[in-house]
């Protein structure tokens, strides 16, 4: 689904990813771990050419990406779920969700509001339809986030770090919507610190450090077994 | 004792030529006069908006080509008086291109081209403002540049804006009392051409000052109101 060859990244001289070579089959959930400034969110952002890459392909779905692409067809078949949630505050939750799909996939405003209506349903949040987002729970806009990237029914997901910015408390019910989507089976790359998270819903861990994919192995191989010293050291500190 | 007796017989003398049609007739003059500069600022300053939506987006452009011509106008624009401005338009471009222009074509087209750059660097600033969040996730979405900016990032940024367009209305109604001196009747402009007709000067400047002043305080409660509508209760609006 997601083939990333020889991947790097550069902010002017300071590279920040080094070589990143990685395969994402259909339906895997692979978790990124990783300290801060390693590259795991820009790796994440190359994806969808929020970044662009300094050299090296990325394909999806047998697409490779480069400048000659059409990059808006290619993200709306990647969805992408921010920290910081990034909804649309001048717009009702409603609105937030059918936005992209009445105007990026042309479809009527009632298919594209049945739709989002099924969504929030499925994120537990259909009464706050005619909410704005500025009176929703950091939680509540985190699902909210994550409905209106799920309304382009996208092949892939992204999540960069979607419960650093919650409340302790908001967390769970924002893993337990990734949890639910990752078992309806969609192709998901997560950058998180939630071990627990990785530990029960990943099918593969990878450990980034300094622009560099150092571990690929499935979570009970990484979290008992970890083989690198960065990977323990790291582990250690965290868990 | 006897000087102060003196000034208030002046005073008293100095109103005493007045008579009620000549109050209703320069009022009623004054008042169309009014209108007209309430219009020409209300043309110059939509104008000047797209203008400077336009002037604004591309000082933000990634290409130079784009970005400087737009701090070029912004510049020149900014850097010179009004009034110049005006004779460059009304005077020196005819003169070269051997032609003739109406003075409210002259007086639209100064007054448009300068409020343009003034809302240029209100929109860039406010364009900026917004969280590069907010662009990252239209696109995302898969919205083209067009449509993030269109729904998501202009919307916004207008909204966080209202007050600055609000002095620049407040302050191109004033300036636009500038176009008298091409002979462009506005309210500035009636009240010299009363006053050449009648020599009162006190009463007639005292009633355009009072003019202009209510015109202002009304478009700035209005502008406090807008504010208020679209910053309160969670951006409820549409």
């Amino acid at each position: 689904m997601i083939v990333i060859k020889g991947l790097h990244k550069s902010f002017g001289s300071n590279e920040i990813l080094k070589g990143i070579d990685l395969h994402v089959k259909k339906s895997e959930v692979v978790v990124v771990i990783g300290p801060s400034g390693s590259g795991k969110s820009t790796l994440l952002r190359c994806v969808n050419y929020l970044e662009v890459p300094s050299s090296g392909t990325i394909t999806i779905n047998g697409q490779t990406i480069n400048a000659k692409t059409n990059i808006n067809q290619v993200r709306a078949e990647v969805g992408m779920v921010f920290q910081h949630f990034n909804l649309f505050p001048h717009m009702s939750v409603l609105d937030n969700i059918t936005v992209a799909p009445i105007n990026v996939r042309k479809k009527t405003r009632e298919e594209a509001e049945h739709k989002a209506m099924e969504l929030l349903v499925r994120v537990g949040l259909a009464e706050k339809a005619k909410s704005f987002p500025s009176q929703l729970s950091g939680g509540q806009q985190q699902r909210v986030a994550i409905a209106r990237a799920l309304a382009m029914e996208p092949m892939v997901m992204l999540f960069d770090e979607p419960t650093s910015a919650l409340d302790p408390e908001m967390v769970n019910e924002v893993l337990d919507v990734m949890k639910d989507l990752a078992q309806s089976g969609m192709t998901m790359m997560c950058v998180t610190h939630e071990m627990g998270f990785a530990r029960q819903v990943a099918d593969r861990v990878l450990f980034v450090d300094h622009g560099k994919i150092l571990e690929d192995s499935a979570p009970e191989e990484m979290f008992s077994n970890p083989q690198h010293e960065r990977t323990k050291e790291f582990l250690a500190k965290i868990l | 004792m006897n000087s102060i007796v003196e000034f208030f017989e002046s005073i008293v003398m100095y109103f005493e030529g007045l008579d009620v049609d000549f109050v209703l007739n320069s009022l009623s003059l004054l008042l169309l006069g009014a209108l007209v500069t309430l219009k020409i600022t209300l043309v110059a300053v939509s104008c000047g908006c797209l203008i400077g939506l336009f002037v604004g987006i591309a000082e933000l452009s990634g290409y130079k080509c784009i970005r400087l011509p737009a701090k070029i106008y912004v510049d020149i624009i900014r850097g010179t008086p009004l009034l110049v401005q005006i004779f460059i338009i009304y005077f020196a471009l005819p003169a070269i291109l051997d032609m003739r222009i109406e003075p409210y074509v002259a007086a639209v087209v100064a007054c448009s081209i300068n409020s343009g750059a003034y809302v240029a660097e209100i929109f860039r600033a406010g364009i900026q403002s917004i969280d590069r969040g907010q662009f990252e996730a239209g696109r995302s979405l898969g919205l083209t540049w067009a449509q993030t900016m269109n729904k998501i990032v202009i919307p916004q940024a207008f909204r966080r804006t209202i007050p600055q367009l609000g002095n620049e209305f407040i302050a191109m109604l004033k300036d636009s009392s500038l176009v008298s001196v091409i002979g462009f009747e506005e309210l500035t402009r009636k009240g010299q051409l009363i006053i050449a007709a009648t020599y009162r000067s006190f009463e007639i400047w005292t009633a355009v000052a009072i003019i202009y002043l209510l015109m202002t305080l009304t478009i700035s409660r209005f502008v406090a109101y807008l504010e208020k509508k679209y910053n309160s209760s969670g951006n409820s609006n549409k």
